[in-house]
């Protein structure tokens, strides 16, 4: 028996071993031919044991009862657990080699312990078990030997393949019985010191210590973790150490939380200096920022930044003057004048950094260096994952140091967010990295990470194999790009110019330069104008803002647009962010030019004065008498020029007249009155003409419950039937059918199966045969011309094409304008003319038109186009919308020439003065509401759109405008200034006041207090006291 | 480069015009429909030079219209990449300047211009040297390369470079004045 219990000791104790070794491993082995016991105990008994290794040290401390009264009667006992229970076994080796193992543990333990690894901790165990198997074992028989070396080193395989499970890692976790970690407070910065300490003492001491480990954290100041199972033991093992204070106490780590001590941050940010991050929060909210220094021990990091700061509120903050608080309100990023902020008396310390030697600006506590802000940030409130910093941004920490690094810094974040699929077959390429750098080639086949390229090179393997992060697109100027990611995603330009791995391109659509890395472009021929749209707005939509103020979005940024605000003196561009972005502005108003001219949207117009004098194009917004006119050759601001409506003329005439008359304005008028009677109708003269197209056309259209011969000599189109498509006028109404005179014949259609005619008619029309006859089958053909010429006439032109085109425009198509003497001529060349014009010159069209072209010319008059444009003449009116105007008001004065002159009266067009269209020029955006509170003598803040807000005083109230003299009390310029740019500037305790509301209103008082939104006042009349809202208080400015 | 080619075209043509003058008639239109006109394969259509054939025309049914191919001979301009050309500045600007080559129009960027020509901007915005011996401006004739162009349904659209040898100004009518 004995012997037998021996081996059995022996079979368990070495069992022992083992399962801890393989354990630790991580690798299980329930494959492992351990024996039917250790099979059945499975994974889940492993908490046991683990247990038992922690309880075989907690048996040193052989105070645990439990343990001791086992052990007492460990003879019976054990046979009846030890395949089931392991405790057991272990309590048992525990007492033959207690002595032993407290040493090895011990040490062992403990020197690598401070390492804070937990591996480290685990291999060490292992070690010392392996070790004590040895020792053990020194009097086995071979067969026994031979059996514990074939389970510790072979393994099958597979082992290898599996991960640890959950399960595993669960049971992994301290228990109650399990020593306890302990919190010592230490001195800061002697974490290590002191760790090193203790664990210098247990070499010393040996055994007395009773501690286990200490664990030292890199990022946990002032602390160090000791592993023991009493207090006591702690206390014990750091009496007497110099960096830890003796009093202080000693907590306990809950068990819970013994695993968040050790475990390593697994997603830890790898940062580095020159590493692009964003604030997560504060001022800098979501701006770019560049790593200077990383501190990982207190978590801390340096960065770089371009200041936020309001220069005139911090010099006020540290004169210990009160601070206008400014809700919501970020000052700009700018680059820190240090002359700027002396001359606000701020006081800047020069001082030198002691750890890295350079001099920073020391203003109030904030560090600033070549205009950038330094500031040490805790690591949690950056992002540093997936910043990808735009051009925009760069460019901007560029500015000061004027050095390419940074560049880089950002290069190596654009890798690191590199889509999958990044390069393709046949992408040009270049290494940038390596042996091989500078290297082109051409990708042949993309595997994973690396890259088979193609270089073509003598000398080199091809393909050759490259590693990803290795390699980057590589354009040629000329290229034809689209950019696919960042900031201009989608847009496409020519390369004009490689700079290391940054393309400039010249964009198509806007003509300007877009700085994009070579990493967010591919090439492509296709060309397209990138996002025009966020959320509702789109671009070059006329927006109204946050403050009020307007503009038109010019560009489109990442989640914000480019703003040129309405501010006629100066262009004025304000990067604006969505949610600032109050509403669209999509208001059909018109205003009245220098002479009084209508100006509509769509209109030309010709400034005349002011900054943008000499500019010309078709308006595109209106608003608050600022027009936002857009001229191609107007490079800036995507082409849009803001400019006064009284400092433009219209060119070329309104379209309210010309265009409008028939379709717009004419419904537009009848919505305001019913149609009918309008005394000098247009149509009413059309009449006399000859020409009936008008009238019926104003009651088939605009007319509501017109009679049924209303479409009598309408033109309409058939839009079903067999006839579909064709035009003609009505000649006969019957009942539901209508008898309608194409070209030849005169066919009877379905009632409901013709539509009114768009188009606007010229009076010519009805009388020429020809031309009807021609409309018909022009049709098919002008539709799609018209996106040809569109495009020619609105943007898709280069200025080459409007070179010679707007000179010819005018001259063309406005054959009837009394002109210079050239128009005459041009006059043959223009398809207009030649094609149907009944009153035409004399003379012979189509000779005077073939000498008259020069290869320019016609090109100029649009080709293709022209042709059928000359087959519908009435068309002119509406594809050229804005070109023609003879007949409007908008050349008074001018001569007319015979033609010209009997048409005058035919023309809608020539009645701007229509009370309807009076009502539309009047159709006030501002209102003549004046708040009836604004009253004279106080002070206001005067909001002018695209303006610095000042402040002034109220001089006059008169027809809803203030006269307002700026400056705080009053004795600067006197402006005039509509209430809705002002706003009370809300008076201060012990100001004077002007009541300018309710039953006090006029009467002057004193501010005694302020309670929440109530005032006390103390009127000065009769000395009362009263309360008061603060909304009618205006600060009272003595005149 | 300019070339010379023939092209044909079918031409449509209201029953107006037939008679006495019909060919003259349908060379007007069609000069007046070709000229100027740009195709990315062919380039401008400068100019036509002659017409080579007038096939039969074909009664369009419904419309009355004829439709008659015209085979003309015509003189085309297509810019090349690499191509060296002589134009005349029509725009500068601080993005660099613009030219015109006849029909085409050139973008020449500030980064394709020589490093030490520095833009002025004023009245008559320029590029100039640091001596001030060279100035691009409006008006001026500059000999360029191109390096990229861009074929649109109706215009061409090409960048160039003068930052190369035997480049740049070869004329400049202001400055002679």
């Amino acid at each position: 028996m004995p012997r037998h219990r021996e081996e059995d000791d022996d079979g368990d104790e070495d069992y022992d071993g083992l399962e801890l070794e393989e354990e630790e491993e991580e690798d299980e082995g329930g494959s492992r031919g351990g024996g039917g016991s250790r099979q059945k105990r499975g994974r889940s008994s492993f908490f046991d044991d683990y247990a038992e290794e922690d309880s075989q040290e907690e048996e040193d401390d052989e105070d645990d009862e439990d343990y001791g009264s086992r052990r007492g009667g460990k003879g019976a006992k054990r046979k009846k657990f030890s395949a089931a229970r392991f405790v057991d076994d272990i309590a048992d080796q525990v007492d033959d080699d207690d002595e032993e193992e407290d040493d090895g543990d011990g040490e062992d333990g403990f020197i690598v312990d401070n390492g804070t690894d937990l591996p480290d901790e685990r291999v060490d165990r292992r070690r010392y078990h392996d070790r004590r198997g040895f020792d053990e074992n020194d009097d086995e028989d071979v067969d026994d030997l031979e059996r514990r070396i074939q389970e510790r080193f072979y393994r099958p395989q597979e082992d290898y393949d599996e991960e640890a499970t959950d399960v595993e890692q669960q049971a992994l976790l301290p228990s109650v019985r399990d020593p306890k970690l302990w919190m010592v407070k230490c001195a800061i910065g002697r974490e290590r010191e002191v760790a090193v300490c203790l664990m210098q003492k247990y070499i010393d001491r040996g055994s007395d210590l009773q501690i286990r480990s200490v664990v030292a954290l890199d990022h946990l100041k002032n602390f160090i973790y000791v592993e023991a199972d009493k207090e006591a033991h702690v206390k014990e093992a750091i009496k007497g150490m110099r960096n830890i204070y003796a009093n202080q106490k000693i907590l306990l780590v809950p068990i819970r939380e013994m695993t968040d001590v050790l475990s390593v941050e697994s997603k830890a940010i790898d940062l580095s200096r020159d590493t692009w991050v964003r604030m997560k929060i504060g001022t800098y909210k979501g701006d770019l920022a560049k790593v200077v220094d990383v501190d990982n021990v207190r978590q801390r990091v340096t960065v770089k930044l371009i200041p936020r700061i309001d220069l005139q509120a911090l010099a006020s903050k540290l004169d210990g003057r009160e601070v206008a608080k400014k809700k919501a309100f970020v000052p700009p990023p700018r680059f820190m004048n240090i002359d700027e902020a002396r001359e606000l008396h701020i006081r800047v310390e020069r001082r030198r950094d002691p750890m890295t030697g350079d001099y920073f600006e020391n203003i109030g506590g904030m560090l600033f260096k070549d205009g950038f802000m330094y500031k040490t940030v805790s690591l949690k409130s950056i992002i540093a994952q997936n910043v990808t910093p735009t051009f925009d941004e760069l460019e901007k920490f560029n500015k000061p140091s004027e050095s390419g690094e940074s560049d880089f810094g950002g290069l190596s974040t654009l890798f690191a967010n590199r889509k999958k699929g990044h390069f393709m077959k046949g992408d040009a390429v270049i290494v940038i990295k390596g042996d091989l750098k500078n290297l082109k080639g051409w990708v042949e086949k993309v595997d994973e990470e690396t890259v088979l390229i193609r270089s073509g090179l003598k000398g080199l393997p091809d393909p050759l194999a490259v590693n990803e992060k290795e390699l980057c697109k590589y354009f040629e100027p000329g290229n034809h790009v689209k950019v696919v990611s960042g900031t201009h995603e989608g847009a496409t330009g020519m390369v004009v110019k490689v700079d290391q791995h940054v393309l400039i391109l010249l964009s198509d659509t806007t003509k300007e330069h877009v700085r994009v890395f070579a990493d967010h472009v591919v090439e492509s021929s296709e060309v397209t104008t990138g996002v025009t749209k966020i959320g509702q707005f789109e671009l070059h939509d006329l927006v109204l803002l946050d403050n009020l103020s307007f503009g038109v979005t010019i560009r489109l940024e990442n989640e914000a647009f480019q703003v040129l605000k309405g501010n006629p003196d100066r262009p004025e561009v304000a990067l604006v962010k969505l949610r600032e972005i109050k509403c669209k502005l999509d208001r059909k108003i018109s205003v009245q030019d220098r002479y009084k001219n209508v100006i509509t949207v769509g209109d030309d117009a010709r400034i005349i004065e002011g900054p943008s004098k000499g500019k010309q194009g078709p308006v595109r917004h209106i608003y608050k008498g600022v027009l936002f006119i857009y001229d191609r050759h107007h490079l800036e601001h995507a082409g849009f020029i803001c400019a006064k409506c009284t400092s433009c003329v219209v060119v070329g005439g309104s379209r309210s007249g010309a265009n409008r008359n028939g379709g717009d304005s004419l419904s537009r008028f009848s919505n305001f009155k019913a149609p009918a009677p309008v005394p000098p109708s247009p149509r009413r003269f059309q009449r006399g003409g000859g020409g009936m197209g008008y009238n019926a056309r104003g009651r088939g259209r605009g007319g509501r419950g017109g009679r049924d011969d209303s479409l009598l000599g309408t033109t309409v189109k058939i839009r079903l039937g067999p006839f579909k498509g064709y035009r003609g006028p009505v000649v006969e109404v019957k009942g539901d059918s209508v008898r309608v005179e194409l070209e030849m014949k005169i066919v009877t259609v379905d009632r409901n199966a013709i539509s009114d005619n768009v188009a606007v008619t010229t009076p010519s029309r009805d009388t020429s045969r020809y031309s009807m006859g021609s409309e018909t089958p022009m049709h098919p053909s002008r539709t799609p011309l018209h996106p040809y010429m569109t495009p020619m006439r609105d943007s898709g032109a280069t200025p080459i094409h409007d070179g010679m085109r707007t000179p010819m425009r005018d001259r063309a198509w406005n054959p009837y304008t009394p002109m210079s003497p050239p128009r005459d001529n041009w006059e043959e060349g223009n398809p207009g003319s030649w094609g149907t014009s009944p009153n035409y010159q004399p003379g012979s069209p189509p000779s005077r038109a073939y000498e008259a072209p020069t290869p320019g010319s016609g090109w100029a008059s649009t080709p293709g186009g022209s042709y059928s444009d000359a087959g519908t003449p009435r068309d002119s009116g509406s594809a050229y919308a804005n070109a023609p105007s003879p007949y409007l008001p908008s050349t008074p004065g001018q001569p007319m020439t015979p033609s010209s002159a009997s048409y005058l009266p035919g023309t809608p067009g020539g009645q701007p003065m229509t009370p309807g269209t009076g009502l539309d020029v009047m159709s006030p955006v501002i209102g003549g509401d004046a708040e009836a509170w604004f009253m004279p003598d106080i002070l206001v803040e005067i909001h002018k759109a695209g303006e610095d807000s000042d402040v002034g005083v109220i001089r006059d109230v008169s027809d809803g405008t203030c006269k307002v003299s700026l400056g705080s009390s009053g004795e600067g310029d006197t402006i005039m200034a509509l209430p809705s740019e002002l706003e009370i500037v809300p008076p201060r305790k012990n100001d004077r006041v002007k009541i300018v509301g309710g039953q006090y209103r006029g009467s002057i008082g004193k501010l005694i207090g302020i309670d929440g939104s109530d005032g006390i006042v103390k009127i000065e009349d009769n000395l009362d006291v009263k309360i008061l809202d603060l909304a009618i208080l205006a600060k009272f400015v003595q005149p | 480069m300019f070339f010379h080619i023939v092209l044909e075209r079918n031409m449509q043509l209201h029953p107006r015009f037939f008679g006495r003058n019909l060919r003259e008639n349908l060379v007007s239109k069609l000069m007046k429909d070709v000229e100027g006109t740009c195709s990315g394969r062919h380039g401008f259509v400068v100019a036509i030079t002659g017409i080579e054939s007038v096939g039969k025309g074909l009664i369009r049914d419904g419309t009355a219209f004829v439709t008659f191919p015209v085979k003309y001979q015509c003189v085309v301009f297509r810019p090349f990449k690499g191509e060296i050309l002589e134009a005349v500045v029509t725009l500068v600007n601080k993005m660099g300047f613009f030219a015109e080559a006849g029909p085409v129009q050139i973008f020449v960027s500030k980064h394709l211009i020589p490093d030490d020509m520095e833009f002025q901007a004023g009245d008559m915005p320029n590029y100039t040297t640091s001596d001030g011996s060279v100035k691009i401006q409006k008006e001026c004739e500059v000999r360029l390369k191109i390096i990229g162009t861009r074929v649109d349904a109706t215009e061409i659209f090409c960048v160039g470079t003068i930052k190369d040898d035997f480049l740049g100004v070869i004329n400049d009518p202001a400055a002679a004045a």
